[in-house]
């Protein structure tokens, strides 16, 4: 019973792990270190907690090829995160109008880290909105376009940007908001 | 109502009456609601009841953002209603005096046709109900086919309505035997005392004599005109606890889309103020949209047209 071995740790938590791996990205990124882990505590939560897979770090913009404001996730969540109310009623629409269900699949989706003690602003949005493509770009991507037409207009290249922004408190809770760049009418839940 | 849109002509003064934006004229009113997509606030209440906070009347209150954006955009124009007041109350003389006189009497006597109108209609509408209910009485009585004679005062139950409508017959009967009585008294020709909700006559277009500043607005105001310049209804947004509801059509007829709330380009947002506002809007199915002007984009010069906005919904997740 003595505390002796240090050789037999127990196995890395799950957390631990991400941790680790992310520390290759981090050397040489031109974020901070806290952001970096502020993201990887995001990601063991979409993993884990909400099921998202195909789950990765985006350090420069697409678009610019400048650095990201902070480090951006991107995944595929399990179902569907957004579905535009437009969309909703187009598919309902037609299913009523074929008795066929129509299945959702799922979109990639931005996830914008934070804790909730930051301090955000229109700039700081403003910013990252700019440095972000429509859909990320990554695995996992399925292109349905042929297979399902039906509120395509509000899907994929042609949905208004947008991201979820996942907010970090020190109990570990994470909350996820939608946040749309522009007026985008709401869901009627 | 299109003949009453007729009377209104741009540009439309607005009155300012103790750092309120006021409209007393209910053409003017529907007219903005419809083609301007102003809705203002009815704050008028009924004299006797001054303690009123629902149903109001005329006049409207006008937010400065509104007003502003009537001005900016050449629809209306600030008249100082006090500085007006004086200087027509001065130099209002001879025969301007009689004129203005005689617009005050020829309203009362209008109002006192109006109720007479009313009464007269009032009075028949009971004549010809009376007469019905006589009738009916009359066909009821003999269906009960009691041979008592009516003016027993026995308290029978079977007898009250032909008793009763005896008595409303000698009503009736007395109003009937002297009409002339009834004449007299709307017969007397003096107007009603009128008291003028503005101190000029509505066509009499007031012309500015020291034109105000524009409406001081608050800093929430280029979201404001963002939002109005894209089709959208404008309502203050305190029940929300935001700077503006926005209605995606007439409020009468749409729920609101929008909890818009403004900031600054630079302004912190703390994070709990976006989660709450997420979180309430989707609550209450409408989305939490925060905006404001991009101090660093270049104007084009169309008011509105460098604000971002945002719109928060909660993730579900």
């Amino acid at each position: 019973m003595t505390p002796s071995a240090t050789a037999d740790l127990p196995p890395a938590s799950s957390l631990q792990e991400i941790l680790e791996s992310s520390k290759s990205s981090i050397e040489g990124s031109p974020h901070p270190v806290y952001l970096h882990n502020l993201a990887s505590t995001i990601i063991h939560d979409l993993q884990f907690q909400h099921d998202w897979t195909a789950l990765s770090v985006h350090i420069h913009s697409t678009l610019t090829n400048d650095p990201l404001p902070r480090p951006i996730i991107s995944g595929l969540p399990p179902k569907r995160a957004y579905i535009h109310p437009d969309e909703q009623i187009e598919i309902i629409k037609e299913e009523h109008k074929t008795g066929e269900k129509i299945i959702h699949k799922p979109e990639r989706e931005w996830v914008l880290p934070s804790h909730i003690q930051e301090k955000w602003s229109l700039a700081k949005f403003a910013a990252v909105f700019d440095g972000l493509d429509v859909v990320p770009s990554g695995t996992g991507d399925n292109h349905d376009e042929e297979e399902n037409p039906i509120g395509q207009q509000w899907r994929g290249k042609n949905r208004q940007k947008r991201l979820l922004l996942a907010t970090l408190h020190d109990d570990s809770t994470v909350v996820y908001y939608i946040v749309h760049d522009g007026i985008v009418k709401p869901r009627q839940n | 109502m299109a003949q009453s849109f007729e009377s209104v002509s741009e540009p439309i003064p607005i009155s300012l009456v103790s750092g309120r934006y006021l409209l007393f004229d209910v053409n003017v009113v529907t007219y903005l609601r419809r083609t301007h997509h102003i809705c203002g606030t009815l704050i008028g209440s009924i004299p006797q009841n001054p303690q009123q906070n629902i149903f109001h009347g005329l006049p409207m209150e006008l937010m400065p953002e509104e007003a502003k954006l009537l001005v900016q955009k050449e629809v209306a124009y600030i008249v100082d209603d006090l500085a007006w007041h004086k200087q027509r109350y001065e130099s209002m003389k001879g025969e301007d005096k009689q004129k203005y006189l005689q617009s005050l009497r020829s309203a009362g006597l209008k109002a006192r046709k109006a109720t007479q109108e009313q009464a007269k209609k009032n009075s028949e509408m009971a004549l010809s109900r009376l007469a019905t209910q006589k009738a009916k009485g009359k066909k009821e009585s003999p269906a009960e086919g009691t041979p008592e004679p009516p003016d027993d005062k026995l308290p029978d139950t079977s007898f009250h309505d032909t008793s009763g409508a005896q008595e409303e017959d000698s009503i009736f009967g007395g109003e009937g035997s002297s009409p002339s009585r009834q004449g007299t008294a709307f017969a007397s020709n003096k107007p009603y005392p009128v008291t003028p909700t503005t101190s000029y006559a509505s066509p009499s277009l007031p012309q500015n004599p020291s034109p105000p500043p524009d409406p001081c607005v608050p800093l929430s105001y280029s979201l404001f005109a963002h939002l109005h310049s894209r089709g959208y209804y404008i309502m203050p947004g305190l029940r929300f606890g935001c700077n503006y509801n926005v209605y995606p059509g007439d409020p009468l007829r749409f729920h609101s889309h929008f909890l818009a709330t403004s900031f600054e380009w630079d302004q912190e947002i703390p994070m709990l103020d976006l989660i709450g506002g997420g979180r309430l809007g989707t609550a209450v199915k409408k989305g939490f949209l925060i905006g404001g002007e991009d101090t660093e984009a270049e104007t084009d010069g169309e008011w509105g047209d460098n604000v971002r906005t945002f719109c928060i919904e909660w993730g579900g997740m």
